[in-house]
């Protein structure tokens, strides 16, 4: 049935305006793939910093070696934390005399320093209301002498984060309007063109479902092919990025770009066959009358 | 319907666009009856013809047409009551760039026919009747304009339809095609099908002499003579 559809009315005129709606569609698609794409990198990205920030947990220096153990082992399970790292005095004196090129243990008669553990807390947690309830429960614990974090990095880093995916989702959510009318209207003149074919099926009886149900099939069709042509753009603009900005490789997630092309796909289908069930309805509805309006 | 009525309008007023175009209409058309319809350009043919295949609604009054009550008619059956109407336009043209069987076919498929033979046989029987039977797999515009006209004719008579409704058949045709195709209405109408036909060519009508309805004046007279 799709065929012979294909095959009908002024089919040439038609495959052009099909052609130009598939390359609309795939364009606006793109577009909206890439802010998508954007989203995610810049999301993927506040995660990786948030989870780089560091909080020094400094123990007493009276501490044993096993209670210190046996703290870490207790922060390894908390549901916050993403990873510990247990820092002897021993390698902390060693890390500072690398820094600082001299053998200070040496000069002083002993070593100054106090061991510590580095905790990494996980993205989701890493604001300053959970750090300082956070800091507030180590606090408590006699092993502990001191939590140092860099707070005023936590919140500008937060900050700036927020307002970037805040402009990144204006802008994503502008297009999303923009690209939907700009289907539509793509959509509608294609329709229009149709209009005396509607109008010749409804004369002879042709019930509205039977009239529709092709255009919307071949909506559908153009929504998809519309989606793989963004999606084979946006995987060579993806590589593009990867080669030129090597960086970037640590942000991408598959299952992330696997969601969005799917979102994608579904996006120009519905858009694409949604508008031509409107536009298709709407000539349906007219009367002969109107169509030379 | 009563027996041999297949459209009957009953004190029926005719709005175009919220324009009274024809009031009191009273108007009854029975089986193989052949009906001229004149009236100058405006004067509410073309209206009255919507009214009966159900392009637009009808308030006032009673009607009925192809089996349907015109009143109570929903949208949702405004496609089975064409299939009942046979409607030949000048507006109204084939699918250029499909043969005429294929144009045929879409018709039947359109209104439900499934069973490939019967579609192929209905369609070689109207094509037939129109004396194109040889025309099968050609395309419109390798058929003259009487021939492509005998098609649409065709077209209007697969669903075996109550009435014919022909608003300017003859419009763009030469006198002697343009008899051809008269005659072949006439011939329609003499198996059982009523035919109503809308018309200008007052020479048509006194060659084929039959009864005339006139809208004039947002009034329709019956059995008019022609003058």
């Amino acid at each position: 049935m799709l065929e012979e559809f294909e095959a009908s009315a002024s089919a040439k005129k038609t495959k052009t305006i099909y052609i130009s709606t598939v390359i609309s569609i795939a364009i606006v698609l793109l577009m909206v793939g890439l802010l998508g794409l954007i989203l995610v990198h810049a999301h993927n990205l506040s995660r990786y910093v948030k989870e780089n920030i560091v909080l020094n947990i400094i123990v007493d220096d009276a501490a044993r070696e096993t209670d210190i153990l046996q703290l870490q082992k207790q922060l390894d399970v908390n549901p916050q934390v993403k990873q510990t790292q247990y820092i002897t005095k021993e390698l902390a004196a060693r890390n500072l005399q690398k820094d600082m090129g001299e053998d200070f243990i040496k000069f002083l008669g002993y070593n100054p320093l106090l061991s510590s553990i580095d905790v990494y807390l996980k993205a989701d947690y890493a604001n300053n209301a959970n750090i300082t309830k956070f800091k507030a429960e180590l606090t408590k614990n006699p092993l502990v002498k001191e939590v140092i974090y860099q707070q005023s990095l936590v919140d500008l880093m937060n900050q700036k984060i927020y307002s970037i995916s805040l402009v990144i989702l204006a802008f994503a959510g502008i297009f999303l309007i923009v690209s939907i009318a700009l289907i539509n209207n793509t959509i509608s003149l294609a329709i229009y063109s149709q209009r005396f074919l509607i109008k010749s099926m409804q004369l002879v009886g042709a019930t509205k479902g039977f009239i529709r149900w092709p255009f919307v099939g071949f909506a559908l069709l153009h929504g998809l092919l519309g989606g793989f042509i963004a999606i084979i753009l946006l995987v060579g603009l993806l590589y593009l990025g990867y080669s030129e900005i090597p960086d970037l490789v640590l942000l991408k997630n598959y299952y992330e770009f696997g969601i969005i092309f799917l979102a994608i796909i579904g996006l120009g289908m519905f858009i694409s066959g949604f508008s031509t069930f409107l536009a298709v309805n709407k000539f349906l509805r007219l009367k002969l009358y109107d169509l030379y309006r | 319907m009563i027996g041999n009525t297949v459209i009957r309008l009953q004190n029926t007023d005719i709005f175009q666009q919220k324009h009274l175009v024809l009031s009191d209409v009273n108007l009854e058309i029975n089986k193989g009856d052949f009906v001229w319809l004149i009236g100058q350009t405006g004067s509410g043919k073309s209206s009255l013809l919507k009214v009966l295949y159900g392009d637009l609604h009808l308030t006032n009054g009673e009607g009925h047409s192809g089996g349907f009550d015109l009143k109570t008619l929903a949208n949702k059956d405004v496609p089975f009551l064409r299939r009942k109407l046979g409607i030949v336009f000048q507006d109204f043209q084939l699918l250029s760039d499909r043969t005429v069987e294929k144009n045929l076919e879409f018709v039947l498929k359109a209104t439900g026919w499934k069973d490939k033979t019967k579609i192929a046989e209905r369609t070689k029987d109207v094509l037939e009747k129109v004396g194109l039977r040889s025309k099968l797999r050609k395309m419109p515009h390798e058929l003259s304009g009487g021939e492509q006209q005998r098609v649409v004719i065709a077209r209007a008579l697969l669903n075996e339809p109550e009435v014919i409704l022909a608003d300017e058949p003859t419009g763009n045709l030469d006198p002697d095609t343009s008899e051809e195709i008269v005659l072949l209405l006439k011939q329609i109408s003499q198996n059982g099908t009523a035919v109503l036909v809308a018309t200008h060519d007052y020479h048509i009508i006194r060659t084929f002499p039959s009864r005339i309805i006139k809208c004039e004046n947002g009034k329709i007279l019956d059995d008019v003579q022609l003058v």
